[in-house]
């Protein structure tokens, strides 16, 4: 057997080891122990377990040049390989298991607090500490031969594979979901969810698999050619695009009837996230100046919001009114929230955006911190109430539709709002301020030296991000009702810069995703909540390194290389020879 | 014959080294004046001086017969003066067609509501954009033109993207047209092909040109003047034969015979 | 395509009012308004009615407070400065590094108090806990360079810095998942509670030593940089690193060595600041590590003696800053501010003088 490197599968495998007990002092093995996937013996826990030894020998099998050739190792190899590397990782959890049985748990948890004897009952399966060991080693060796096998597989038996797996985990982490969207259509769904599980059940599980499977093939086969197909049609006519958009459209009205009221407070959020997402995306996505302190915005418009409806202070002794207050709709209110925020943006930006790239960044994250402090401070407490808040923000209420107590409603006055900030943004980014924004991007000087005025540009992005990102604050405060400063904090600026990044930069569709993964799985799964920074700060890590354009990259940029080749092709026959050799040739 | 561009006494120094000292140069209407002189003369400083890039320490920079001095650079394109680089300055991932329709936008207004609404001003604004980007790019022929405008612009031939810099400043609707060694790593036969769109960029489309080069064939076909730099000064005026055969210039370029 | 000459766009004029040097007349403004402030705001300070008033000892208090924490932000701030000198990037993560050695050197801490060691032998106590402080740093250091800065040292100048965020975040979160988001009590040695005399003040004692010792770690540090051949790399590596490179220097190595120093820079920090606050948790890097920052880029980032410069001035700035200069207004808790302050502080630095006070008074050009 050609091509085994021993020394770079221990190397993986430890560094596997020390990811594996990475998580289980973090608590994430045992915190996600409860979430049943599949059944009650596949639990995330467990796949999170799972992972490390397959996930490292996946990478320790990749092609590797060697003398100048990309060399693919062979199915056999890849077993023995990633068995190898999974048992080294199997080993170190084995080891750490004895290890803290033998040093005595209790002690271990006076430094980590996660290792508790529910953890070692979680890692042993309910057995025998050395039972527990073997077992752990085993799942190591087992998933590492998987992982290595799946690396070395034909990539047309690898893709529907790794679509059923994915199908399933998706599946199984969207159970508070997918059953009552069932319910609401008429069907029962306990043949694929288990109502005491709450997982998946084995049967379930299978179909899922196989659909998944036979929809990756179909794919492959068919699918590649039925979507250029599709492209070309909505390019040709632009009522295909449309068409689709409505039908996107529907569903994202259909959803709250569909979901329920607990659904759709988290969808709720994840819309109020979504719009501080596409306000922001102006700014990084579009005109490059990386805020970090969009914050400031966020809590401008919830209190100036609140302030404009006639909400009072929360003081030790009831309410109070603040030293401003006026009584307006709310439906007025926001429009000279979203203006003032913009000229707020005007000011700052002003003397702060000639600052370079990084520089900026800081700038603007220290102004966000200023905001958050004066949020909480004894000096502001008679306008926006201090540490202790304010409440009774407007209910914003039209007739029946009562935006504050009802979650439903509310997803429908965060979607309007969304949609709007959609089209703004889509029409923006096709425009000749759109071009100037990517010209600024590409090479600021360069586009100063154009004709293009790179401050007033920069300030224009600024304020309207800012004026999107107040309407968000707007939005919160309703929802809410009251408002308390811990709210207001730099977490929600790096919440609405990792929607974006996951997204994609500048892509609109980028921020969809990026809400609706990073709000909500968070609030669909209580378990996930608690790592929700964590979380946070990993995603941006990983995306930097590993895909820096995002999940859902600026799709046009891609496509038009893709349909160059074939056009340039094309071109390029018709025009056989024609090229060379025009040093006098008039223009065509 | 107007007066379009004027140097007045221009002195540029970067801590102790004067990149420009007491440079003096004019452009009238209609013409194509060739700048030569050795590497580190001063030429680069001195089209980044008159298009704002940077601020002359001492004397004047006059553009029909208004001192521009102190106006930043995208004012200054808005006057009338356009340019390219010594290194190509592209932005590269924005297609061909693109990078064209930036050189228009000093020339245009629509602003969020505009843009957002699609007011017919702003269609009518957005179409004349495109066409005008369209003719500059036509001027260089089949190179930029067709299933091309599409392609982004780093997927261009260095000679290409040579011409499409100058394009997108042709897209300005310049009056002047700066060139920096517009032909900088071009091969003999792309060299006389621009060559001969120079001139026709004055007769067909009636701009004056100020251009640097080092190709004297080049400078030869091209110019009604010729003005030599060394060390920041002018150090000689006049027709290529006049120029060429300068003792100061040829002792700039080539150093003075060595005492026997 | 036109073949007919198209005549030039009409001859376009610029207003008056658009020649103005608006950002200049602002700036200009705004400097003037916050002089104004600043000066009206200490001379009402400083004339309070006798009972209202701050003593000349509350001052001096202010002051040596103002040397001690600005000694530890400054030997933070160095951190700052040395990566950002070698690789032009903000290592924001460098405030959980900080985090990481105080962290550590926790459990040492305190189990040698428990068993009593901590106060019977308080040197070698002392020198061990500092050891591990600095152990973890550098290695939190070096992995996070290997493997989040490393592989985008190429990239554009935000994508760097928007893995350091992540980092951050994810170090913060991570040790809060470890050890829990209560504060721990962090024992200080008894012989550093109370005063020394001094010059015929009494001064705490715990304030001296920190003092003292990040003096002697700067030193140590300048003549580190200047005097040995790795100084030397690091030097011509934040000169030019291609050149450098080219030179026969191992760039990812001096780059290495970098993060090292900074992060036991860091774990010295830790402990001193965790012995004078007596508490860790693992948001405890979020803010010094933001006004270690500041400092730096008041001093003139990418400058040791501007680190260092910068680091006491913020120091100063801190302790004296609300109290001189709010008071006055009549702004309630005014060290409520503290904090808003700093980041006012960087805010107006970036924004007149981006160079810092050792610099040239200009940005850097791109």
């Amino acid at each position: 057997m050609e091509g085994l490197r021993v020394r770079s599968y221990i190397r993986a495998g430890l560094v596997g080891g020390i990811v594996a007990i990475y998580l289980m002092l973090e608590g994430l093995v045992e915190r996600f122990g409860e979430l049943n996937l599949i059944g009650d013996q596949v639990t995330l826990g467990r796949v999170l377990l799972a992972l490390p030894p397959a996930v490292a020998a996946f990478v320790v099998m990749r092609p590797r040049t060697e003398a100048g050739r990309l060399v693919q190792p062979e199915r056999r190899a890849g077993t023995v390989g990633g068995a190898l590397t999974g048992l080294v990782t199997g080993g170190v959890m084995a080891v750490a298991l004895l290890w803290a049985d033998w040093f005595g748990i209790d002690r271990v948890r006076a430094v980590f607090v996660a290792a508790s004897p529910a953890l070692v009952e979680f890692l042993t399966f309910g057995r025998t500490i050395v039972t527990g060991a073997l077992i752990l080693l085993s799942v190591g060796v087992i998933s590492g031969a998987l992982g290595g096998v799946a690396r070395t597989t034909d990539p047309g038996l690898r893709r529907p594979l790794t679509a059923g797996l994915s199908a399933l985990i998706v599946f199984g982490l969207l159970q508070r979901v997918i059953p009552i969207a069932m319910v609401e259509i008429g069907l029962t769904p306990d043949w694929l969810y288990s109502p005491i599980t709450k997982g998946l059940t084995w049967e379930g599980a299978a179909v899922v698999f196989v659909v998944a499977v036979a929809a990756s093939i179909f794919w492959e086969r068919r699918g590649r050619a039925l979507r250029a197909e599709l492209r070309a049609a909505s390019d040709e006519r632009p009522s295909v695009k449309f068409s689709v958009f409505l039908v996107l459209l529907a569903i994202a009205a259909v959803l709250p009837l569909l979901l329920g009221a607990v659904v759709s407070e988290v969808l709720g959020q994840v819309m109020i996230f979504m719009l501080l997402g596409l306000g922001l995306n102006i700014v990084v996505g579009f005109a490059g100046l990386l805020d970090l302190g969009y914050v400031a915005f966020f809590a401008f418009g919830a209190y100036t919001c609140a302030l404009l409806t006639g909400a009072t202070l929360n003081t030790t002794t009831g309410a109070a009114a603040p030293a401003l207050s006026f009584h307006l709709s709310f439906y007025i209110a926001v429009w000279i929230v979203a203006l003032l925020a913009a000229g707020l943006g005007v000011l700052i930006g002003a003397p702060v955006l000639r600052l370079r790239g990084d520089y900026l960044a800081i700038v603007t994250l220290g102004l966000g911190e200023i905001v958050s402090i004066l949020t909480t401070s004894n000096w502001l407490q008679p306008i926006i109430g201090g540490a202790q808040g304010m409440r009774g923000v407007t209910k914003a209420q039209i007739g029946i539709l009562n935006f504050q107590d009802n979650p439903q409603h509310f997803y429908y006055l965060g979607l309007a709002f969304v949609l709007l900030a959609l089209f703004v943004s889509w029409r923006l980014s096709a425009s000749r301020i759109g071009r100037a924004w990517n010209a600024m991007r590409e090479d600021e000087q360069v586009a100063d030296a154009m004709g293009i005025n790179t401050t007033r540009f920069k300030l224009l992005a600024f304020a309207m991000g800012g004026a999107i990102g107040s309407v968000g604050g707007a939005l919160f405060a309703v929802n809410l009702g009251s408002l308390t400063p811990a709210s207001f904090v730099i977490f929600v600026s790096i919440t609405a810069l990792a929607v974006v990044i996951l997204g994609g930069l500048g892509s609109l569709p980028g921020v969809i995703v990026g809400a609706l993964v990073l709000i909500g799985l968070p609030g669909l799964l209580r378990e996930f909540e608690e790592y929700r920074l964590l979380i946070y700060g990993g995603t941006l890590v990983a995306i930097m390194v590993l895909r820096p354009q995002g999940l859902v990259p600026n799709v046009r940029r891609m496509r038009e290389l893709k349909e160059d080749e074939r056009s340039q092709d094309a071109w390029a026959q018709a025009q056989a020879g024609a090229d060379d050799g025009v040093a006098a040739e008039e223009p065509a | 014959m107007t007066r379009l561009l004027e140097l007045q006494v221009v002195t540029k120094h970067f801590g102790g080294l004067y990149a420009l000292g007491g440079l003096d140069l004019h452009v009238d209407e209609g013409e194509i004046v060739s700048v030569i002189g050795p590497n580190g003369a001063g030429k680069s400083t001195m089209f980044n001086v008159i298009t704002g890039l940077y601020e002359p320490d001492e004397g004047d920079v006059r553009f029909r017969d208004s001192s521009v001095v102190g106006l930043r650079p995208n004012q200054i394109t808005r006057l009338g003066i356009a340019r390219t680089f010594q290194t190509v300055h592209l932005f590269p991932n924005m297609t061909i067609l693109e990078n064209a329709m930036v050189g228009q936008h000093c020339r245009t207004k629509t602003g969020v509501f505009g843009a957002v609404v699609h007011t017919p001003r702003a269609r009518r604004e957005e179409a004349q954009i495109r066409e005008k980007a369209r003719e500059a790019l036509d001027f260089f022929g089949s190179r930029l033109a067709g299933y091309r405008q599409d392609q982004p612009a780093f997927a261009l031939s260095y000679a290409n993207r040579r011409r499409l810099e100058m394009a997108r400043a042709m897209a300005t609707e310049p009056t002047i047209l700066l060139l920096d060694e517009p032909t900088a790593g071009m091969n003999p036969r792309e060299t006389l092909e621009l060559r001969d769109l120079i001139v026709r960029m004055r007769d067909e489309r009636g701009l004056t040109v100020l251009l640097i080069e080092h190709d004297m064939r080049v400078v030869k076909g091209v110019s009604d003047r010729v003005v030599a730099l060394d060390y920041g000064r002018k150090i000689a005026e006049g027709s290529y034969e006049e120029v060429a055969n300068n003792e100061q210039v040829i002792e700039a370029y080539l150093g003075t015979k060595a005492v026997g | 395509m036109a073949t007919e000459p198209s005549a030039p766009a009409k001859t376009v004029q610029m207003s008056r009012f658009e020649r103005l040097p608006w950002r200049k007349v602002i700036l200009t403004a705004l400097s003037v308004a916050i002089v104004a402030f600043v000066v009206v705001g200490a001379w009402k300070t400083l004339t309070l009615p006798a009972g209202e008033r701050f003593s000349a000892a509350s001052w001096r208090d202010f002051v040596i407070l103002g040397l001690a924490q600005g000694a530890i932000i400054a030997l933070i701030a160095l951190g700052y400065t040395l990566v950002y000198g070698i690789l032009r990037m903000i290592n924001f993560a460098h405030g959980e590094i900080f985090m990481v050695g105080a962290f550590a050197s926790f459990f040492f801490v305190d189990a040698y108090a428990r068993s009593g060691f901590l106060d019977r032998h308080h040197i070698p106590a002392t020198i061990i806990v500092l050891f591990v402080a600095m152990s973890a740093s550098v290695i939190v250091a070096v992995l996070l360079e290997r493997i989040a800065y490393r592989p985008l040292r190429e990239a554009p100048r935000l994508v760097p810095l928007i893995t350091a965020i992540g980092a951050s975040l994810f170090l913060q979160n991570t040790f809060r998942g470890f050890f829990g988001s209560a504060s721990r009590g962090y024992p200080r040695p008894q012989v550093l509670t109370g005063t020394w005399p001094i010059f015929g003040l009494k001064i705490d004692r715990m304030e001296v030593v920190v003092f003292v010792s990040s003096a002697v770690a700067m030193i140590g540090l300048s003549l580190f940089v200047s005097r040995t051949l790795t100084g030397k790399s690091m030097r011509a590596v934040s000169e030019d690193r291609d050149i450098a490179s080219l030179m026969g220097i191992d760039v990812d190595r001096v780059v290495v060595t970098t993060f090292a120093i900074g992060g036991m820079l860091a774990g010295i920090a830790a402990v001193l600041f965790s012995f004078t606050f007596e508490q860790v948790n693992f948001l405890m890097g979020a803010r010094p590590g933001i006004a270690a920052f500041t400092a730096a880029v008041l001093g003139g980032i990418g400058s040791i003696g501007g680190a260092a410069l910068g680091g006491f001035t913020l120091g100063l700035l801190q302790s004296l800053g609300p109290a001189l200069l709010l008071t006055g207004y009549g702004v309630p808790s005014p060290f409520q501010l503290k904090d808003a302050f700093t980041f006012l502080v960087l805010v107006l630095v970036l924004v007149f003088r981006p160079g810092g006070l050792l610099g040239t008074g200009e940005a850097e050009k791109v």
